[in-house]
């Protein structure tokens, strides 16, 4: 495959294409597209091409493919497991020019939008009206939906409410060879195989996808949440198992341990107890009426463990810092430790206490401080290992206590990813979890999108001379 | 004469669509259906998958002969960690046993299907069987309780599936939150058993509620949309808002003893939740409705309307049924156009998510019902939706487009369906597009 800098010709048909702004190409200026959110392996792009219409992704695609170069799409480049990597260089396509909301129909509660609308832009734009996205993964300042759609993404509130799968009705997509696909629409049930399902998560291994009809959710009527204080990370997590069994699914379910809590005070100084084992933030919301009720049954369930204190958010400015706490913990985590590396592990909830008792003798055993703050409810754990990535030694200690994590994940019946994909982080990990008859049938379906391979190349699956060396953790943030 | 490995048929033969007689083979284990597929495979023969035999109805005739593999022997509970809110089980099983189950748990699959204990309808034709879990599956089957809970692919975490190698192939898993590889789980559900055989499957599960209620409202046609509109921008939060035309309403309504002025339609609100959101939310309707005062039926006396607005589905008198997806806004006017043009069609219409239902009662023939079903389809796609015939005569099926004018996606449903089955073993022509 020609080197895309040698190639002039390629260069002078993308500025053909969408013109002197919307073409980058100088070494200056590709720096910041070598890596994402996940920055322990770095490639440069050869250009970074940024497209204002599906005509002309349509072009850039068919480009790429006349000239044999690969081609991967990128939204803000926020994710944490190397999605965006450039692997082999080529050509990055950057959707954040796409960024129109085209259609919001209430009546019918769906939206019309571009892939580059930030996640919270949507839900800003449909505040007036009564409603809102429901998939708010922390990082919903930055995301594009088309990178949510990409990584099915989650959040806090999708233990009631679901992932970006279960509210994304329909795609248009533009495949490596081009051609454009309508998949769904913004009627239910259409006839077929549903191909918006399977493209939503495959981590643009399948072509870009261009337009996006999603499903827009009422905003709930009221919240009640609470902070539950508790000595120990066991008492909170049978907590979590109880409101569960008790028939209650809360908004929200989230958890954050001691070390997580002192760097959240520091930074937010919302009056969170410092010597507390656990704290537990519970949200239930829906309509005013009933929610007393779920709200009382909770704290009830929360003293029964043992609970310390349950405290409840009295005010909306309380409530919003309690938030605003939780999704930027992962920032406030500098505070801990020049860097840091965090996991995205899912168990069957009532392995929680099991997988966290594990993660704190995994942090004695490397010596390592790792801390926890994660959506509890769902199972889905987020421990957080510090370290200096000066010390060449504790970096190795992070990934394999890191590795050694998502290994007991996988035994306990679990996974290596909720929410943030696999990229090419994890991709070691795809034939642990799956059998070489399950990645068969997932390489049969990626060739009928992407037959050639051409698009997103090394991601997802592993494949033969595709291995990409791990060798030094770097400083990541997530949630 | 050992053909078949795990033959336990014992001579049957079963008739889809007017093709066969089909033999039948019942796999005792997947290892069994394993070398039943690569039988199949290797002779060059079709396999017909069949569960509870309660939608054979559904999709173009057969168009190679083969097997019929029926899949109820594959029947066991696999895992039910009841605290985690999942379940594991083979694709055999009958529904209604599942939920049984999970109701010891006071947990459930919210996923209505019509089921044979059925209080207020007549018994299905002979025959029939109860819906199993893959049957549900590869049907992508829903009811009343889909606008507030969503659909199967809202459910299903994990998948297991006989590929055309005979070959098990799985994709998730067992956790409620998942997104390593693709979702291939999606991508079954809804596919009419074109793809692979369905072996096994994880749902996640929700609890029971506390309490349910359901409120009806009888109204002349003329004020069907303001009354849905009305629902709809309720403050309440129906997790099913049903629309029954006259003639559904009498009829499917006729054992529950809802009062209904003649010639009026019924429009049902369902709700679900604590006890006091779910009084409170009846109160409301009420209030909000003004002038007509909801007939309302809670808790246990709720029960048997549901059933009714479950089983309607699957209302076994009539020669055809459609079924239209559309904008829910559309929902009123199509159903006003379809009373209009075939005055004696049942309809039901899950107005919530624009799903409409109908059962074509009379004396249909084939060329009416094609005339009449091109009206529907365009009116339909006016409304950004489409009509598919989930039931008919078999002999008119070579004129009769079951499911409609494809779309411009079709072309990569195809290229899926080679890739998985590239030999055409499983369920050959039966689904879009020929798949
Ligand atoms: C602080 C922080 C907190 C986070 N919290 C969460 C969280 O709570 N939940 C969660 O799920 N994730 C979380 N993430 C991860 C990340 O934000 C999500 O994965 C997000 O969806 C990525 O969106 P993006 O626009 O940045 O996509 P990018 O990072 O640009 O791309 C991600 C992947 O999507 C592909 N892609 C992007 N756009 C398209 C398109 N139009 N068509 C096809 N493929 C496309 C890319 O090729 C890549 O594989 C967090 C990240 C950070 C940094």
């Amino acid at each position: 495959m020609p080197a895309l800098s040698q190639s002039t010709l390629l260069f002078d048909r993308l500025l053909k294409i969408v013109g002197p702004e919307g073409v980058l190409s100088a070494v200056s200026d590709l720096v910041v597209y070598e890596c994402d959110g996940y920055t322990i392996e770095k490639h440069r792009p050869d250009a970074v091409v940024f497209p204002t219409t599906t005509d002309q992704v349509v072009e850039i695609v068919k480009l790429c493919g006349e000239c044999g170069v690969p081609f991967l799409p990128r939204g803000a480049g926020t994710s944490l497991a190397g999605g965006c990597l450039p692997v082999g260089g080529g050509v990055m396509i950057s959707l954040t020019r796409m960024k129109r909301i085209l259609e919001v129909n209430c009546r019918d509660r769906y939206a019309v939008i571009e892939p580059g609308v930030v996640n919270l832009w949507l839900t800003n734009h449909l505040k007036p009206q009564g409603f809102h996205f429901a998939p708010d993964p922390s990082s919903q300042g930055a995301c594009t939906i088309g990178g949510n759609v990409a990584t099915n993404s989650g959040g806090p509130h999708t233990l009631k409410y679901g992932v970006t799968v279960n509210h994304v009705l329909g795609l248009e997509i533009v495949l490596p060879d081009g051609r454009v696909v309508r998949t769904g629409g913004p009627a239910e049930d259409y006839p077929g195989f549903d191909l918006t399902g399977v493209i939503v998560g495959s981590e643009g291994t399948f072509g870009v996808v261009t337009k996006i009809w999603v499903r827009i959710t009422r905003n709930p009527e009221a919240y009640r949440t609470l902070l539950g204080v508790f000595e120990t990370v066991d008492d909170a997590t049978n907590t979590i198992s109880d409101i569960i069994g008790a028939g209650i699914i809360p908004g929200a379910l989230e958890m954050l341990d001691n070390l997580i809590l002192q760097a959240v005070e520091a930074a937010f100084h919302f009056g969170f107890p410092l010597d507390a084992g656990a704290v537990l933030i519970m949200e239930v919301d829906g309509l005013e009426a009933g929610l007393d009720a779920d709200a009382e049954c909770i704290i009830e369930i929360a003293k029964e463990n043992r609970a310390r204190e349950v405290r409840r958010a009295s005010t909306e400015a309380e409530r919003l810092l309690l938030w605003k706490s939780r999704k930027q913990a992962f920032g406030a985590v500098g505070r801990l430790a020049p860097s840091y590396c965090t996991q995205d592990g899912v168990v069957p909830r009532t392995k929680l206490p099991h997988i966290l008792r594990v993660i704190q003798e995994i942090g004695r055993r490397y010596d390592l401080r790792i801390a926890n703050v994660f959506h509890a409810g769902d199972g889905n754990i987020h421990p957080i290992v510090l370290f200096d990535e000066r010390d060449a030694a504790q970096v190795k200690r992070v990934l394999a206590a890191s590795h050694e994590i998502l290994d007991d994940c996988i035994a306990c019946g679990g996974s290596v990813t909720g929410e943030h994909g696999i990229g090419v982080e994890k991709i070691d990990f795809m034939p642990k979890l799956f059998s070489p008859d399950d990645l068969a049938m997932m390489i049969r379906l990626r060739s009928a999108f992407n037959p050639e391979g051409r698009c997103s190349p090394a991601k997802m699956l592993p494949t033969a001379g595709a291995c990409i060396e791990q060798s030094k953790a770097g400083r990541r943030a997530a949630l | 004469m050992e053909l078949w490995p795990g033959d336990r048929s014992m001579g049957s033969t079963l008739e889809i669509d007017g093709f066969g007689p089909l033999p039948l083979v019942r796999p005792g284990s997947a290892a069994e259906l394993g070398e039943i597929v690569r039988a199949a495979a290797s002779n060059g023969s079709a396999l017909y998958p069949l569960g509870g035999g309660t939608k054979l109805d559904l999709g173009n005739p057969p168009t190679r002969q083969g097997n019929v593999v029926d899949m109820r022997a594959l029947n066991q509970v696999i895992d039910f960690p009841a605290r985690d809110m999942t379940v594991t089980v083979q694709a055999g099983m009958a529904v209604a046993s599942l939920q049984e189950i999970l109701a010891h748990e006071k947990l459930r699959l919210p996923i209505d299907v019509a089921s044979l204990r059925s209080l207020t309808l007549p018994a299905r034709r002979e025959g029939a069987q109860q819906s199993t879990v893959g049957g549900v599956l590869a049907t992508n089957e829903s009811g009343p309780r889909r606008l507030g809970f969503g659909t199967l692919r809202d459910y299903v975490i994990g998948i297991s599936v006989m590929n055309d190698e005979g070959r098990e192939f799985k994709a998730g898993g067992r956790v409620v939150k998942n997104v390593a590889g693709y979702d291939l789980c999606k991508l079954l559900v809804g596919s009419l058993g074109t793809l692979g055989i369905i072996t096994q499957v994880t749902f996640k599960l929700r609890p029971l509620a506390d309490q349910h209620a359901l409120a009806a409202i009888p109204c002349a046609a003329e004020s069907l949309e303001e009354l849905v509109n009305r629902i709809h921008g309720s403050r309440t939060r129906p997790v099913a808002l049903e629309a029954l035309n006259p003639s559904a309403a009498s009829v499917a309504l006729g054992q529950v003893s809802l009062p209904l002025p003649t010639g009026h339609w019924m429009v049902i609100a369902g709700y679900e939740g604590n006890h006091t959101a779910v009084e409170w939310q009846v109160r409301e309707l009420a209030k909000e409705l003004g002038a007509v005062t909801p007939e309302v039926r809670i808790g246990d006396t709720a029960e048997p309307l549901w059933q009714a607005l479950i089983e309607f589905n699957a209302w076994p008198e009539t020669k055809v049924t459609f079924k239209a997806n559309l904008l829910p806004s559309a929902t009123a006017a199509f159903c006003a156009a379809v009373d209009r043009l075939a005055p004696n069609t049942l309809t039901k219409a899950h107005a919530g998510s624009g799903i409409v239902v109908g059962h074509l009662t009379g004396d249909w023939t084939r060329d009416r019902t094609a005339a009449f079903l091109a009206v529907w389809r365009e009116l339909a796609g006016k409304a950004q939706g489409r009509v598919i015939v989930t039931r008919c005569p078999w002999e008119w099926k070579n004129v009769i487009n079951v499911w409609g004018p494809i779309g411009g996606d079709a072309w990569l449903m195809r290229e899926v369906k080679e890739k998985f089955d590239p030999h055409g073993i499983f369920n050959p022509g039966r689904f879009y597009h020929g798949i």
